[in-house]
């Protein structure tokens, strides 16, 4: 084997009883174009490794950029100084490994093929196309690719040794609209492994109809209204929501879906799925912690079916981990890899036509500062459109929207048939509610 | 660290193919942290951070790599892959370094490398002790934590110039999570300065002090009301109300959305009128220890105070030398990033709203009915537009120049270009407050600040209905 070995004979010497590292090696390719220029170009070849030991019962850790005899030596000095302030009695687990692994490929070598000049050719197409679709189109404020290929390895004294090689690439851009007094900014991102299926052309009239379709924007009525809510915000809302699902955070009393398990909590329209192993570019086929994931419903028809856990919860209730062990450190978090909305069979016109008058909400932002995570209760700046008579209608600016996460998600009344993947990993659609709470003028 | 003599042959390498800048930053950092929750050590983590970053500028272009194999071979590869992007004849050759030297106005007396984290923890206890001795069963779960940071930096460019620069800061944290039948609610206050552990057990602050604010915080949004909607005026308290300028204002005045016509003030010219007159604003990196300071930019230039807005007039930007060369200025010591990783560009460091003429107490009885925002979660903003959020997380009704019942759930939102033409009182109580600024160089420290102000209509989203 090699590489490793020396380190996990010393890490036993300095008395550390199980050792783990996760390794993460990595190549990145970045340009962006600004006025038909090169005006950044980054290429860089990360690496990291996160060391874990266990001393006495007690995880200490450590991560290193540089890996030599030095910091070998250096991680296992502080792996081992950490490990001995640990007071939490949590049990804690270097993983032996499961039964069976689901292998889910998610590097595509022809991506690596991709010629410099192809990716040029296409970021100066987007930037084109973006300069001349629509004349309120007054600046393009960066056109951006970027690509990544990168080999997680999780190695340990318990003879796990896994690898996952995966390669994704980006297109992102930006652009300025004005008219009159009024600017308004929009961007949109591509994210996929399969260089082909990006058009550039197609990319750019959706960012163009993001950006002007905002202009002449104004604040509504300050009201509760009937709402569509676009897949974007969707996608948002439903990651903090289903943070709820997170056992640390159930054991630690800081969750309302508490004593929830096997109960109605959101309508019966809705189904989100934890699918790490669904064929993209976010599968998952083993978590940080070793454990191999799986698909499964977290609720299903609005009935919450499962929390989710790490090996730690998992022992401390009782069960087998759900395999959502993620994160650094010397304590594993629990997250998901790739989250679904099951989508329902009407277009988001036809939600249009079901609200008769409302709004359509297409962005919230500030996220972190006005979603309380903890309550649920939120506040965001937004911006969207009034629904007129079945119509999508004029823009609003200078909204906030507020509302409760357990309460959107009872009120659903339906769920679109636009399935939309965004880059945070969450496949999600629009959504009708019932209600929203907007304020305006 | 590598060699003066390394550094030359890399930059001489990197500049082969014609680039008009090079410039080589060395970083070795190391950091701790420890988290202590519901009284027990939960984590202790360890990281370094070791690479090597290599900038070229050729006019406007920016290329740029960074690697962990600090051998020569690797430097060298690195600079040659880097100007392969470049196909022109060198225009310089760097035949010595001289050092740039600069004061050291953030020193401390004790390196956290000496202070065993035993030491961290048992500061730490003193207000997590004091969170327990309130004995509130609606407190449910406690976080205490410690943060350490030794950040050595070198910097070698083609203009013949080199610098190091060594940086400790720490930061001191408390979140509390109390419940009750209604819901949850979370405090937070995080300190944090360039000092060593001893400023952490001073007056102003202390471990029972930090912890005992979140706790109350917490404990008293829990039994707040939601906060009423629409457009009200609005009493943005000292300190940490200063995220309003950090987000309106300041982002927009960086050179990064300046220089390419990408900010809202893109159209204003220095001595236009943007805020109100009673308002004058700075940018400075001097403040000796403050979280934000920096001695010395990472392109080389000193860290200096930028008076951003002076009497409601536009007077200066945050620069870097990049940025500079579209807006024909000189970077004025702005230039800044998370690591070695990032591509350097125009920051904010320790940014206020200077102090006015009246008492805050003058402020408050001066309003009719309003808000009263105290305590903040942070916020956001697009510079192109200048429109923003910021979220409060302590706030009160202002009835009849009295301040009144809590209300939680307040998110501000506006135009920074109209909010500064709002401002209309402003006290005189300037406070500055620690926190981290993500933008595309990465997380940085910045101290936002302000004295209690006024702004005399700001659009409050909230879920409690309209004022009254």
């Amino acid at each position: 084997m090699g590489k490793y070995d020396k380190f996990f004979a010393l890490a036993k010497e300095a008395g550390l009883e199980e050792v783990e590292l996760y390794i993460s090696e990595s190549h990145s390719l970045q340009i962006s174009l600004f006025h038909g220029e090169v005006d950044e170009y980054k290429d860089n070849n990360g690496y990291s490794i996160l060391a874990r030991g266990i001393l006495n019962g007690k995880c200490g850790a450590a991560t290193a950029d540089v890996w030599n005899k030095d910091k070998a030596q250096w991680l296992i000095s502080e792996m081992v100084a950490n490990a001995k302030v640990i007071e939490n009695d949590d049990p804690i687990f270097i993983f032996k490994g499961s039964e069976k692994y689901h292998k889910v490929n998610t590097f595509n070598k022809a991506l690596e093929e991709v010629t410099i000049d192809e990716k040029m050719e296409k970021l100066h197409a987007l930037e084109n196309a973006l300069k001349n679709i629509d004349k309120r189109i007054v600046e393009v404020a960066g056109t951006e690719y970027s690509q990544t290929t990168e080999k997680v390895t999780l190695i340990n004294s318990n003879g796990l040794n896994l690898t996952q090689k995966s390669n994704y690439f980006t297109f992102v851009a930006q652009c300025v609209a004005k008219e009159g007094e009024q600017t308004k900014s929009g961007y949109d991102f591509f994210l996929d492994n399969d260089f082909s299926k990006f058009n550039a052309e197609e990319f750019a009239k959706k960012i163009v109809k993001i950006t002007v379709d905002q202009l002449g924007g104004e604040p509504c009525e300050t009201n509760k209204y009937k709402a569509v809510l676009h897949p974007d915000v969707v996608t948002s809302l439903m990651k903090a929501y289903v943070g709820h699902a997170d056992a640390e955070e159930v054991q630690k009393h800081s969750s309302l879906f508490i004593d929830k398990v096997g109960q109605k909590i959101a309508s019966s329209k809705v189904t989100i799925e934890d699918k790490p192993l669904q064929k993209n570019v976010f599968a998952r086929w083993f978590d940080d912690e070793g454990v191999a994931t799986y698909n499964k419903p977290i609720i299903k028809n609005g009935v919450l079916q499962t929390y989710l856990y790490n090996l730690t919860t998992a022992a401390k209730a009782g069960v087998q981990s759900t395999g959502n062990g993620y994160g650094g450190g010397s304590k594993k978090g629990i997250s998901t890899s790739f989250l679904s909305l099951k989508p329902g069979k009407k277009s988001q016109e036809e939600l249009f036509q079901e609200v008769g008058n409302g709004v359509f909400i297409t962005d919230v932002s500030g996220l972190h500062a006005g979603l309380n995570p903890q309550s649920g209760n939120f506040s965001l700046q937004s911006t969207g459109f009034m629904i007129e008579n079945g119509k999508k209608g004029k823009p609003l600016d200078l909204i906030t929207v507020s509302g409760n996460l357990l309460e959107v998600f009872k009120d659903v009344l339906e769920v679109g048939n636009d399935v939309t993947v965004s880059p945070s990993g969450v496949s999600a659609e629009s959504v009708l509610i019932k209600k929203l709470a907007v304020s305006g003028k | 660290m590598i060699s003066k003599k390394l550094a030359i042959e890399v930059l001489n390498a990197s500049l082969a193919t014609g680039a008009d800048y090079s410039e080589i930053f060395y970083e070795d950092s190391h950091a701790h942290s420890v988290m202590i929750e519901n009284g027990k050590v939960e984590t202790s983590s360890s990281t370094s951070l070791c690479g090597v970053g290599l900038r070229l500028l050729k006019n406007n272009q920016c290329v740029y790599g960074y690697t962990n194999d600090l051998s020569k071979k690797g430097l060298l590869k690195l600079a040659e892959s880097l100007s392969k992007s470049f196909h022109d004849k060198r225009l310089i050759t760097v035949e010595k370094l001289d050092m740039i030297k600069c004061k050291n106005r953030n020193p401390v007396n004790r390196s956290y490398d000496d202070v065993p984290v035993e030491e961290k923890i048992a500061l730490v206890r003193e207000g997590i002790d004091e969170i327990n001795s309130m004995k509130d069963p609606r407190i449910v779960r406690t976080f205490g934590g410690f943060g350490d940071t030794h950040r050595f930096v070198a910097v070698f460019n083609s203009k013949g110039k080199w610098f190091k620069r060594a940086t400790e800061f720490g930061r001191m944290m408390y979140q509390v999570i109390a419940a009750d039948q209604n819901g949850f609610e979370t405090g937070f206050e995080g300190p944090g300065a360039q000092q060593d552990i001893s400023y952490f057990r001073t007056d102003k602050v202390n471990p029972k002090k930090t912890a005992r604010k979140a706790a109350e915080t917490a404990l008293k949004m829990l039994t707040a009301a939601e906060c009423p909607s629409g457009k009200m005026p609005v009493v943005i308290g000292n300190g940490w109300g200063g995220v309003l300028f950090h987000e309106s204002c300041g982002h927009p005045l960086e050179a990064s959305a300046v220089a390419k016509g990408l900010s809202c003030f893109s159209n204003n010219k220095i001595g236009d009128y943007v805020a109100s007159p009673v308002v004058s604003a700075v940018d400075d990196s001097t403040i000796p220890s403050q979280w934000g300071s920096i001695d010395i930019d990472d392109e080389g230039n000193p860290g200096t105070k930028r008076l951003l807005i002076k009497n409601g007039k536009l007077n200066d930007y945050m620069i870097d030398d990049l940025n500079g060369r579209r807006m024909n200025r000189e970077g004025n010591g702005a230039c800044r990033r998370q690591n070695y990783r990032f591509i350097p560009t125009s920051r904010m460091s320790n940014t206020y709203i200077c102090n006015g003429k009246n008492t805050p107490e003058e402020v408050i009885a001066a309003t009719k009915l309003g808000l009263y925002a105290v305590g903040f979660n942070g916020g956001s903003v697009d510079p192109t537009t200048g429109e923003f959020n910021f979220g409060c997380s302590e706030a009160y009704i202002i009835r009849d120049g009295k301040i009144c019942e809590p209300v939680k759930g307040a998110t501000l939102i506006g135009k920074g270009s109209e909010i500064l033409k709002k401002i209309d009182m402003v006290a005189n109580d300037l406070d500055l407050a620690q926190g981290m600024c993500g933008a595309s160089s990465g997380s940085i420290r910045t101290n936002v600040g302000q004295p209690t102000l006024r702004v005399s209509e700001v659009t409050v989203g909230g879920r409690g209905g309209e004022l009254k």
